[in-house]
């Protein structure tokens, strides 16, 4: 554990990274779909990936929830998932969002449409600021309309014990509509980070 | 070493289908294992429109899909379980699969030509026909699994639990719009003595036989159960009790009629019939009413027997004095 944390410059200087990766993404997203998109700061931290479904009970309990998770792969050893979270009360203002119409496209592959956007957008941003490039698995639908997934969550095997947590609220004013993704880092790979990190820290 | 040989024999060679689109979606270049499935030769349809070249693609989604790539700069991707396929190609599985076009996973890809900085999109497409194929059978046999989980192995008809999980539903939907229903409960007259004079193996084409005869004056929208060893329950949507008895006493003739055949021996039998029906349950206990459907046409059944067999009883209330004079 003490290996993975962070120091506080190394922990300063990935805050910093995603949040320029975020403003990257939301002016991008912004103009794709003719929204204003803010995303909130987000907060990162190092997490024991056991105790991410509790996290997620207060949050999303009893509500119909989608969640939908990408793997991606970049240079150097870093490798990851990211995991977009949905209430599914608002999978009509989705299908606006992404100017479909209702009945031609499922619901299913508009959930993978959107989230492979929202997440793609934001660590190509990423990649960028760590002058990395990552290559993407096709988006998996873990489990949709579920409102007792808090215990399918809690079976999933996660690859990783420890992870990065990145909470990242994607809000568009226009649709009211809003997710939650987690950027899941596995503990090697959290390792070749700090590597990465230090190595854009000296550059400064 | 230079590998700039490799990048033509590769794309010769693969396995995968490669199609490169400009801002435009006009056909830069496609790969040998696309134009081969395709039927066409890349000189002749580069710079034409992709949507002119399949024009049975999805072309409102996919040009939305592709303008996502292009603004995002960022992959796209299609997976053969939420859309079959993009481009109607033939497969190489034509004996194992009943679906004629191959199944497709498609990646999308941003590419930047380096030295002009032109835009294109480049489209990977992977076979997955194998896997639709695998989900198809395993489909067909969760199907078949579940038929297997409902019916009756020696008569076929549905099983004890089935039938009564439907009878439930019936009850609810008679419940609901107001419609009338009713239960048959039968029992083959003197079955165990046929057993002891023939043996069991006798006892289970008689069971067959009756099940398979009776199946054929039903409905289709009647459930027809084995509820026990030679007990059986019949479920009468929209069926109100006079129309109900008029089934038990054909059910009754038609079984009396007919002789079973076995080992060159006619075997005569009969059924004994009880007949209840939703009114009547329903005024009793509305919360368990399929339970007091099966229970008022049991005792009914037992007052046929009592009668002397062979007949058709329908339930009334003062049946239930009788079985307590029966049963002190």
């Amino acid at each position: 554990m003490t290996e993975l944390s962070f120091t506080e410059e190394q922990r300063d200087c990935l805050q910093e990274l995603i949040n320029v990766a975020m403003g990257l993404a939301s002016d991008k997203l912004a103009r794709f779909l003719n929204t204003f998109v803010h995303l909130q700061v987000p907060a990162i931290g190092l997490v024991n990936a056991a105790d991410i479904p509790a996290q997620f009970r207060g949050q999303y309990q009893g509500l119909n929830s989608s969640m939908i998770s990408l793997g991606f792969f970049g240079d150097g050893g870093l490798r990851g998932e990211t995991i977009l979270l949905y209430q599914l009360d608002n999978a009509s203002k989705i299908a606006a969002l992404l100017g479909y119409d209702d009945d031609a496209n499922s619901e299913a592959e508009m959930l993978t449409d959107i989230s492979s956007i929202l997440t793609t957008t934001f660590l190509n941003g990423l990649a960028e600021q760590l002058e990395n490039s990552f290559s993407y698995a096709a988006p998996r639908i873990i489990f949709s309309r579920d409102n007792d997934f808090i215990s399918k969550l809690e079976q999933t095997a996660f690859h990783w014990q420890l992870a990065l947590q990145v909470d990242i609220r994607y809000q568009l004013t226009d649709y009211s509509f809003d997710c939650n993704m987690i950027l899941l880092i596995p503990g090697e790979a959290v390792l070749k980070l700090k590597t990465i990190l230090d190595h854009v820290l000296a550059e400064f | 070493m230079n590998i700039d040989w490799l990048i033509n024999p590769l794309l010769q060679q693969l396995n995968s289908g490669v199609i490169l689109l400009n801002r435009q979606f006009q056909i830069a270049y496609i790969n040998p294992y696309i134009c081969r499935r395709a039927d066409i030769k890349l000189e002749e349809v580069q710079g034409k429109e992709l949507f002119s070249l399949f024009p049975d693609a999805p072309k409102a989604w996919l040009t939305r899909k592709l303008d996502s790539v292009l603004s995002l700069q960022s992959p796209a991707f299609s997976s053969w379980e939420q859309r079959q396929y993009l481009f109607k190609l033939p497969h190489l599985r034509p004996v194992s699969s009943t679906n004629q076009y191959m199944a497709q996973n498609c990646n999308m890809l941003p590419l930047t030509e380096p030295t002009t900085g032109e835009q294109f999109v480049c489209l990977l497409i992977e076979d997955a026909t194998d896997a639709y194929v695998y989900q198809s059978q395993l489909q067909q046999s969760n199907f078949q699994l579940q038929q297997i989980n409902r019916l009756d192995g020696l008569t076929g008809v549905l099983n004890r639990s089935y039938w009564q999980q439907q009878l439930e539903v019936e009850v609810q939907r008679a419940g609901r719009y107001r419609h009338p229903l009713s239960l048959l409960f039968f029992d083959l007259d003197k079955f165990k003595r046929l057993n002891d004079d023939y043996g069991h193996q006798a006892g289970d084409v008689v069971l067959k036989e009756v099940a398979k005869l009776i199946g054929s004056l039903l409905r289709e929208t009647d459930l027809f159960g084995r509820y026990g060893g030679e007990e059986f329950a019949v479920t009468l949507p929209d069926t109100p009790l006079e129309g109900a008895i008029e089934v038990a006493k054909r059910i009754c003739q038609r079984v009396a009629a007919t002789a079973v055949e076995y080992q060159q021996q006619h075997l005569a039998i009969s059924v004994s019939v009880g007949v209840s029906d939703f009114n009547s349950a329903s005024s009793v206990n509305g919360a368990n009413c399929g339970d007091t459907l099966i229970q008022q046409a049991d005792l009914a059944l037992y007052q046929a027997k009592r009668n002397g067999r062979n007949q058709v009883i329908s339930y009334y209330p003062e049946l239930i004095d009788s079985l307590k004079k029966v049963k002190p």
